[in-house]
């Protein structure tokens, strides 16, 4: 197993790509969020998103957004395999389809283990500088948990989208376009069924803070549809696990089906 | 003798292409097996199966008797097809995720690079390489763990003359050492010039296998000729120890016993009233052979 993590790492911390998109997603994540707090006016002001409790759900929902750019980080390193052939010689020089999907799945893992580590220091960070809050850092901190669990999934759905179609353009279309491809089915689809779906609930893993504000402002009366139909959190962490582990079943199975080409 | 790979009645099919019917061979320690063929003759599709990147449709294969597994594919030194690695990694970085792969020390890399002659370059990208020392590499890779069991397809393609006679230096001297290699090849002086055993195989069926000697009739042709060939013809047939009589051109070429040679064959066609204008020996020509076993 640490053999073939180590080989993981052989192969990427040489490579540009992987760099250029977690730079990005490292640099983008703390300027973004900074920028929204500074957003707003004299009478509405948003600078209340730095503080504890807050911090935690605010941060991981825009790392949420960000979990896309790693998903096609995912997409390609794992295309690459496909199109410089280098998985087959793997296979050829001595593993198997089984080493295959676990060096992934612990690639995937420890992406989504590094971004988790660093929302925390950047939300930890933005929570102590802006004060203005007696809660515990610890409070909420569940979110990490939930940002962390998230991140799989997307980049298991990266991992399935490669694995199906090792064509680097076509995957990244493909794996960007699920989330509008599934919406189209989801319409086909009764409620609450319709709910269930996996882009859905791996994309409501970090719910929108704003909306949760919203639903729970006094004095409002419109319901809101959106919060009225929420799945509870616990119940689309644990849908979501199920589907991280359905989709490393599929990838799995893919790679059983078909010739190593 | 022990078998180094045992092939059992495999077969495989690309849709309504049939690859590869039921192949069965047996290929044993030291030998240096060639696997001969035109083009889509399944030499490529046999290696593939018994490398495990392709599924056989029936049958089954066996390494040194086990079911194959990842653990017997680490101990055997393979070159598939295309050299593959990493474009954006350098030739040294290539081999060292090859040697973890394999669970070989590293200080193998820099050994395998000297013996492909290419350490000069271990630090330059596989981008930068030309064809021919991507090639190289792979062979390279191929060598790591000192392997006893080498599998080569085209293990000279995209190779010029000077690279092609080292290549099959290194060969012949892991053929010396007593490894057992398993080489596919269109290109029958390198086949000639290293193999020791070989399978001829055409649109997925193996012709015939066996000893080179033996297969490819390395063995000499004496060439007649004379004023009036149908009667030399004629009088050769009634000879006794003359065998495999053919006309090309304006010589017949036949095949004498053991024991028998020109000069005996020139006194049976003497004492026959036949003067011969030439008698000469040949060295079988090899392309006509194979052409003719294809045929």
């Amino acid at each position: 197993m640490l053999d073939l993590i180590k080989i993981e790492y052989k192969k990427i911390i040489p490579y540009r790509t992987f760099w250029v998109i977690f730079g990005l997603v490292f640099l983008l994540t703390p300027a973004v969020f900074y920028g929204i707090g500074q957003m707003g006016n004299d009478t509405v002001s948003f600078s209340s998103i730095y503080q504890f409790p807050d911090v935690w759900n605010n941060i991981t929902y825009l790392g949420s957004w960000f979990n896309l750019l790693i998903g096609m980080c995912v997409v390609i390193l794992i295309c690459n395999e496909f199109s410089f052939k280098t998985f087959r010689q793997h296979v050829i020089d001595g593993q198997d389809k089984v080493d295959f999907i676990v060096s992934k799945v612990l690639l995937i893992v420890s992406f989504a283990l590094f971004s988790a580590l660093y929302l925390f220091i950047v939300g930890f960070l933005f929570g102590s500088i802006s004060g203005g809050s007696d809660v515990s850092f610890v409070k909420d901190i569940k979110y990490l948990l939930i940002y962390f669990i998230q991140a799989i999934g997307y980049m298991s759905v990266a991992l399935i989208v490669a694995t199906l179609v090792r064509s680097t353009a076509l995957s990244i279309i493909l794996f960007l376009s699920s989330i509008a491809i599934e919406s189209i089915i989801q319409l086909a689809i009764p409620y609450p069924f319709d709910k269930y779906f996996p882009m859905e609930i791996i994309a409501n893993l970090t719910p929108n803070p704003f909306l949760k504000d919203i639903a729970v402002q006094p004095g409002i009366e419109i319901a809101n549809p959106l919060a009225e139909a929420q799945i509870p959190l616990n119940t689309t962490l644990i849908v979501a696990v199920v589907y991280i582990f359905i989709f490393w079943g599929i990838t799995y199975f893919i790679l059983t089906k078909k010739d190593i080409k | 003798m022990t078998a180094v790979l045992n092939i059992n009645g495999i077969s495989k099919s690309y849709g309504k292409v049939k690859a590869l019917n039921n192949l069965t061979l047996q290929i044993n320690q030291g030998e240096v097996f060639g696997i001969l063929g035109p083009n889509g003759s399944g030499k490529t599709t046999t290696l593939g199966i018994i490398l495990d990147v392709l599924n056989a449709d029936a049958g089954s294969f066996t390494w040194n008797g086990e079911a194959p597994s990842k653990y017997s594919r680490k101990k055997i030194g393979s070159l598939l097809e295309t050299p593959n690695f990493y474009p954006y990694l350098t030739a040294r970085q290539n081999l060292s995720i090859v040697c973890k792969i394999k669970e070989v020390n590293e200080s193998e890399v820099d050994r395998v690079l000297s013996v492909v002659d290419l350490i000069s370059r271990a630090n330059s990208k596989f981008k930068t390489f030309s064809l021919g020392m991507k090639q190289r590499l792979a062979i390279a890779s191929a060598l790591l763990g000192n392997p006893d069991t080498l599998v080569l397809d085209e293990p000279t393609n995209g190779l010029d003359p000077q690279g092609i006679a080292e290549i099959r230096a290194i060969i012949l001297d892991l053929a010396n050492e007593g490894k057992t290699i398993i080489m596919a090849s269109h290109i029958l002086d390198e086949v000639e010039k290293t193999c020791t055993h070989v399978a001829v195989l055409k649109l997925g069926n193996l012709l015939t296998h066996g000893p080179i000697q033996t297969i490819l009739n390395t063995q000499e042709q004496v060439c007649v000729s004379s004023d009036d060939l149908e009667i030399l013809k004629l009088t050769l047939s009634q000879i006794d120890g003359v065998s495999n009589i053919n006309q090309t051109g304006g010589k017949i070429y036949l095949m004498l016993a053991e024991g028998k040679d020109s000069a005996y064959l020139n006194k049976a066609l003497f004492d026959k009233g036949i003067v011969a204008s030439e008698i000469g020996i040949q060295k079988s020509d090899l392309e006509a052979n194979f052409l003719e076993l294809i045929k």
